[in-house]
């Protein structure tokens, strides 16, 4: 089975999307004849052809991308107009996505993998789900035995993936655990979120007293 | 009242048309108006690097037009992006514009009804509010996806959603509700 994975990731090659998917491919490539192309959305920016081209003859095909602003970055939203030359013309080709959140909780993602799946029957692909996973940002500073977890559990889905061409749906569930975080527990989680990625950051560039500025005003 | 329009269209004289008649209602009603022609600006999408929040807080650092869009947002009351829908989600140029507005919100998440949200980094965010053009196989389901992403893309940007209209439904009830707003 050859996967085509589309990194929808602004970051391009630093991303989180790229961190997670990578567990996912080692477990998809376990299967002997398995392949797979990799594209990064940003590098393709306007027109995408190379990643039209690929997409046309492919079997598979993999978009990932951070949640912004409650939907896919603006970038991919170009991504997906350019995919309208292929609407109606693939009607084999199945099509996943990953979007994954910073945070804690993966809930937020349920609104764009609705218009993900949408998305699909309008173009005429055939829906192969979606990799759904909030708590992403930050991935270098949180506990490692957390972010192993979820690796390995990127690595089992993309495995089981590799065996059978679908997703499973058990393991999509418990990968998305917490789909919800109780309030109380949040209010822990900012806490720690805040403090040691948010401050720290700031603090290392000098600027955590400019923290809350305003540079364009209140009352202007 | 100050209303800012975010001028997404992609020049499909239908929704230039309704653009228009709203910019005159508003005139007649004495709302003060800004247009933003996003066609006509520059600015990159959002590379997600956090500088915004990190580095210079509260501004971009890319130096192009986004630093309009967040100049013009904040001090408005009401944000009303104009854009055709383009495979079930408004066109990329508004999504990208609404991505380059993250510097006026805080990095900080709070608890907000019983999930994480970003904080505020100001005391005032316009309400948002968007006029959308039908495409010829929008249906129900396209339409309740768009409501319910842009209610939560409300909330995480500190706003509320006023309303969305689709042009076929004229512009009256539109200077109604920017009127009751």
């Amino acid at each position: 089975m050859k996967l085509t994975f589309v990194n929808g990731s602004p970051r391009g090659v630093s991303s989180n999307t790229g961190k997670l998917m990578e567990h996912f491919i080692n477990g998809f490539l376990e299967t002997q004849g398995n392949s797979v192309e990799t594209f990064y959305m940003i590098k393709e920016r306007p027109g995408f052809e190379s990643i039209i081209n690929a997409v046309s003859p492919a079997e598979t095909v993999l978009l990932g991308f951070p949640l912004y602003v409650d939907a896919m970055p603006g970038s991919v939203k170009e991504f997906i107009e350019a995919l309208a030359a292929l609407k109606g013309k693939l009607p084999g080709l199945k099509m996943m996505f990953l979007v994954q959140n910073g945070f804690p909780e993966t809930c937020h993602n349920r609104y764009v993998e609705r218009y993900c799946e949408k998305l699909t029957h309008r173009l005429g692909f055939t829906y192969g789900g979606a990799i759904c996973k909030g708590g992403c940002e930050g991935l270098s500073v949180q506990p490692p035995v957390l972010v192993d977890k979820v690796f390995r559990l990127f690595n089992e889905i993309g495995r089981a993936f590799g065996q059978t061409g679908n997703l499973d749906n058990a393991m999509l569930v418990k990968l998305a655990h917490p789909e919800h975080v109780k309030a109380e527990n949040i209010k822990q989680v900012a806490q720690m979120v805040n403090g040691f990625l948010w401050d720290q950051w700031m603090k290392k560039n000098g600027v955590e007293h400019l923290s809350f500025a305003k540079p364009y005003g209140e009352d202007l | 009242m100050k209303v800012l329009i975010l001028n997404g269209s992609n020049g499909s004289p239908g929704l230039d048309a309704v653009i228009d008649g709203l910019k005159s209602g508003m005139k007649e009603r004495n709302i003060e108006t800004t247009e933003l022609k996003l066609n006509e600006m520059k600015y990159s999408p959002c590379r997600g690097c956090f500088n915004c929040w990190v580095k210079t807080p509260g501004t971009c650092v890319f130096r192009d037009d986004g630093d309009i869009l967040c100049r013009e947002l904040i001090k408005s009351d009401m944000v009303i992006a104009a854009a055709p829908l383009i495979l079930g989600y408004p066109a990329a140029t508004v999504k990208n514009a609404l991505d380059r507005i993250i510097p006026l919100i805080h990095p900080y998440i709070e608890e907000v009804d019983g999930e994480a949200h970003h904080r505020k980094r100001y005391n005032k965010y316009p309400a948002m509010a968007f006029m959308l053009e039908k495409e010829s196989d929008t249906d129900a389901e396209d339409i309740e996806i768009v409501k319910d992403i842009f209610t939560r893309a409300a909330i995480n940007l500190r706003s509320r959603l006023a309303f969305i209209k689709y042009t076929d439904e004229g512009i009256k009830g539109v200077l109604d509700e920017i009127n009751i707003c």
